[in-house]
C-alpha cells in the first residue's frame, strides 16, 4: 500500500502543471461581470428608491389633502348657495358657454374638482421636483432625462388639449358646414382638425424639447401647405360665388368722376314671392 | 319709474283716480298703424267694461301731452292727461304707458321679461287677470280677445274653450288655438306640441302661442320663473307656460280665435332658432322630471277638431333642398348621430337616406324615437348641447319633407300630426325607461 502511495506521488510530480488551469475560467469571467451589472443597476435602482418614494407619496398626500379641501370647498359653497349665486349674476352669454363646461349644472361640483385635480397636479409637481432633487448625480443621463421627464407633464395636458380643442372644433366645422348644406363638409372639417393636431404636436415637441429648429420649420412647412390648400379649394369652390356677389356689388355702386351721372335711385331687389315656402315658427 | 297713465275723461273712477277693471291686457311693440287697430279690436270686444292696457307705445298725441304734464302745464290731481280724441274712441280702455320693470327684448315670442312685467302691472293696478298679446296682434279680431279673456274669467262672461271650468270662473290659463295654414308653424307640429302633449300631458296645440290670458295666480306663477332668468339679465329667455300650469295643477283651456298673423324671428336663420326652441323646451322638460315622470296621460283617439289646412297648401313646395340637405348630412354626420341614437334609429336612417323621393317618408316611431334620444343625449351630455342640436336640424328637415309627402298623398296634415303626437304618447314609457336607467341596452 505504501509502495503504491510513493508511485502515485512521484507521477503527479513528473506531470508539468498548465496555465490555463492555473487562471479563472471565461465563464468565471463572464459570471463577474453580471455581477458587476446587476450590482450597478441595483445600486441605481436603490439610489432611486427615494426619488420614487418621495414621487409617490407627495402625490399621495397631496391627493388626500386635496380631497379634503375639495369637501370643505363644496361643503362652504352649498352653504353659501354658491350655484344661486352664480346663477343670479352671470351674464346670458356667457351662461349657456359655462354650463356646458359644467357637470351637473353645478358651479360648485365645478370648483371643487378643479380644487382637487389643482392638489393632484401639485402634488405630482412637487414630487417630480423631489425626485430630480434626489438624482442629482453627475451622470449624464439624469442631465438628459430629468428635463424631459420634468417637462413631459405639460406636454401630456398641451396634448390633451390639444386634441380636445380639435374634436370641438373639428365637429363644430363639420354641423356648421352641414347645415350650411356645403358639400365638403368633412373635407373642412378634417383639415381644421388636422391644422390643431399639428400645431398641437409642434407645441408639444417644442415644450420637450425635441427636433429644435426642424420641429419649427416642418410645423411652418405642414402648416402653410394645409392652409394654403384649403384656401385654394374653398377658392375655386366658390369662385362663381364670388364673382356674381363682385358683380352685384359693381352693379350697386354709382359712377364717379367728371362723367357720373346724377344718382339714380337703387331700384330694391324683387321680394321672394311667398309662395313655395315654409315657416317653420 | 316714468309713469304716463291716461284714461278717457269719460271713465269711471275708483277713489285713487283709476278705474275699477278686472283684466289687463299687455301689448307687444307694434307699429303705429298696427297699434291703433289693436286698441280698435280691444275697444270694440270689450264695450261696456273698463280694460286695462299696457303698452310699450304711446297713442298720437300722448308725448305731447306727457311733456306738459312734466312742465305741469295741464297736470290734473291724478296724474292722468285727457285727451278728447281718445276718450271719444276709446272711451273703456285705460292706457297705462308705463316704463316697464324689466326693459322687454324685442322678440317675436312672449319672454320672462313680458310675463314680469304683465304680473308687475297686474298686481299693481288690482287686474284679476291678464291678457298678453305677441306681436301682429291687430290680426286677432275682436270676438277671439272676446273669448280669450273670457276663459280666464277676465270680463266676468262663462268661459268658453274646451277645458274651461265651468261656472264662469275661468281657468288658469287659455291658450288660443290658431287656424294655421299646413305650411305654417312646422317646428311646433313636429316637436313642441307633440313632446309638450306626451310629456305633461297637456294638449294645447301651441304650447308656445303668442297669445295668453293669464289669471292672477298663474301670473303669479310665471312671474316667479320670470324672474330667476330677469334676475340674471336673461330678459329673453323663453318660458313654457302649458308645463308651469300642468306642473302646478292649474286648469287649462285651449280657445279658438281663428286665423291670426304669427310675428316671425327678425333672423329667419333656422340653425339656431332652432336649436335655441328645442333648447329652451329640452331644459324645460329635463328640470320637471320628477312631475312628468309621475304623471300618467289618458290617452286619446280625438281627431283633430279644427277644420283641415287641407294637402293642396304643400303643391308648390320643393322638397329637394331638404332631401338634399337630410342625405348630405347622412353621408357627414353619422359619427355624431352614432354617439346619440341607437342601431335601430341608424338603420331607420339608413334606409330613408337611400330611398328615393317619391317614396320618402318618415315613419312617425322614428321621428318619436329621434327626438327622445336626442332628449336624452341632451339632459346626459353625451355630446356638447350646441353640436347635438345642430345635428338635429337635418333630421327636422328630412320630417318636414317627410310631412309635406304625407300631406301630398292626400293625408290630411292636421291628422298626421295628430298621429304623431299619439306616437309620443305611446312612447313616453321608452322615454321614461332610458331617462332613468340610460345605461341599460337599448338595440
Amino acid at each position: 500500500m505504501g509502495h503504491l502511495t510513493a508511485l502515485a506521488l512521484q507521477l503527479q510530480a513528473a506531470q508539468p502543471v498548465s496555465p490555463a488551469a492555473l487562471a479563472p475560467s471565461v465563464w468565471e469571467h463572464m459570471s463577474a461581470a453580471l455581477r458587476d451589472s446587476v450590482y450597478r443597476v441595483l445600486s441605481l435602482l436603490i439610489s432611486l428608491l427615494p426619488g420614487v418614494l418621495a414621487l409617490v407619496l407627495a402625490i399621495g398626500v397631496l391627493t388626500a389633502i386635496g380631497g379634503l379641501v375639495s369637501y370643505l370647498v363644496r361643503r362652504i359653497l352649498t352653504s353659501l348657495q354658491f350655484d344661486e349665486r352664480i346663477a343670479r349674476s352671470r351674464p346670458t352669454e356667457i351662461s349657456s358657454s359655462i354650463q356646458d363646461w359644467v357637470p351637473s349644472h353645478s358651479p360648485t361640483v365645478l370648483v371643487a374638482r378643479t380644487v382637487f385635480w389643482l392638489h393632484v397636479l401639485l402634488g405630482f409637481v412637487i414630487g417630480i421636483s423631489a425626485f430630480d432633487a434626489s438624482y442629482s448625480t453627475a451622470s449624464q443621463m439624469s442631465v438628459f432625462l430629468l428635463p424631459y421627464l420634468a417637462h413631459s407633464v405639460g406636454a401630456i395636458i398641451l396634448l390633451l388639449v390639444g386634441n380636445i380643442i380639435a374634436r370641438f372644433l373639428s365637429r363644430s366645422v363639420l354641423i356648421g358646414a352641414v347645415n350650411a348644406k356645403l358639400t365638403y363638409a368633412r373635407f373642412l372639417s378634417l383639415g381644421v382638425k388636422w391644422l390643431v393636431l399639428v400645431l398641437t404636436a409642434a407645441m408639444v415637441l417644442d415644450h420637450l424639447g425635441v427636433g429644435g429648429a426642424i420641429v419649427e420649420l416642418a410645423f411652418g412647412i405642414l402648416f402653410g401647405g394645409i392652409v394654403l390648400t384649403l384656401a385654394l379649394a374653398v377658392g375655386l369652390g366658390s369662385r362663381e360665388i364670388v364673382s356674381r356677389s363682385l358683380e352685384r356689388t359693381a352693379d350697386r355702386m354709382p359712377p364717379r368722376g367728371p362723367f357720373a351721372t346724377p344718382e339714380q335711385p337703387v331700384k330694391p331687389e324683387p321680394v321672394a314671392k311667398p309662395t313655395g315656402t315654409l315657416r317653420h315658427f | 319709474m316714468a309713469s304716463i297713465p291716461s284714461q278717457p275723461a269719460s271713465a269711471a273712477r275708483t277713489g285713487s283716480g283709476s278705474p275699477a277693471a278686472s283684466l289687463l291686457v299687455s301689448l307687444a311693440p307694434l307699429p303705429h298703424d298696427a297699434f291703433e287697430s289693436t286698441l280698435s279690436n280691444l275697444s270694440q270686444a270689450f264695450a261696456g267694461a273698463t280694460v286695462l292696457v299696457a303698452t310699450p307705445d304711446q297713442p298720437v298725441g300722448a308725448a305731447d301731452a306727457f311733456d306738459q304734464t312734466m312742465d305741469g302745464s295741464t297736470e290734473d290731481s291724478a296724474g292722468y292727461y285727457f285727451d278728447q280724441d281718445w276718450a271719444s274712441r276709446y272711451n273703456n280702455l285705460q292706457l297705462l304707458t308705463e316704463l316697464p320693470a324689466v326693459p322687454p327684448p324685442s322678440a317675436w315670442v312672449l319672454t320672462a321679461a313680458d310675463f314680469l312685467n304683465a304680473y308687475k302691472l297686474a298686481q299693481q293696478h288690482g287686474a284679476s287677470a291678464c291678457m298678453l298679446l305677441g306681436g301682429e296682434s291687430q290680426s286677432l279680431t275682436p270676438e277671439a280677445l272676446r273669448s280669450l279673456a273670457a276663459a280666464v274669467g277676465g270680463t266676468g262672461e262663462g268661459v268658453i274653450g274646451e277645458g274651461g271650468a265651468p261656472n264662469g270662473k275661468g281657468v288658469d290659463l287659455a291658450v288660443p288655438r290658431y287656424e294655421f295654414g299646413p305650411r305654417d308653424g312646422l317646428v311646433n307640429s313636429a316637436i313642441l306640441y307633440p313632446v309638450t302633449r306626451a310629456v305633461y300631458g297637456a294638449r294645447p296645440r301651441f304650447p308656445l302661442a303668442v297669445d295668453l290670458g293669464l289669471s292672477l295666480r298663474m301670473a303669479e306663477r310665471l312671474a316667479i320663473a320670470a324672474q330667476r332668468f330677469t334676475a340674471s339679465g336673461q330678459n329673453d329667455a323663453i318660458l313654457w307656460p302649458v308645463a308651469e300650469a300642468a306642473v302646478a295643477g292649474y286648469t287649462i283651456a285651449e280657445v279658438n280665435v281663428g286665423r291670426r298673423a304669427i310675428p316671425q324671428p327678425a333672423t329667419p336663420d333656422l340653425n339656431s332658432l332652432l336649436a335655441r326652441i328645442t333648447s329652451s323646451l329640452f331644459s324645460d322638460v329635463e328640470a320637471r322630471a320628477a312631475f312628468w315622470q309621475r304623471s300618467r296621460i289618458a290617452q286619446s283617439n280625438a281627431r283633430p277638431t279644427q277644420p283641415a289646412g287641407g294637402s293642396d297648401g304643400f303643391a308648390d313646395l320643393d322638397i329637394q333642398p331638404m332631401l338634399d340637405s337630410f342625405r348630405l348630412a347622412y353621408t357627414n354626420l353619422q359619427e355624431i348621430w352614432s354617439l346619440v341614437l341607437p342601431p335601430n334609429s341608424l338603420l331607420g336612417l339608413k334606409r330613408l337616406a337611400t330611398s328615393p323621393a317619391e317614396t320618402f317618408r318618415m315613419p312617425d316611431a322614428l321621428w318619436v324615437r329621434i327626438v327622445c334620444d336626442f332628449l336624452l343625449a341632451f339632459r346626459l351630455r353625451t355630446i356638447n348641447r350646441g353640436h347635438l342640436l345642430g345635428a338635429l336640424t337635418p333630421l327636422y328637415l328630412a320630417w318636414v319633407a317627410s310631412h309635406i309627402l304625407y300631406a301630398r298623398s292626400g293625408v290630411d296634415p292636421e291628422y298626421h300630426v295628430e298621429e304623431l303626437a299619439q306616437a309620443f304618447e305611446f312612447d313616453k314609457p321608452y322615454l321614461v325607461s332610458r331617462w332613468r336607467w340610460p345605461d341599460r341596452f337599448n338595440p
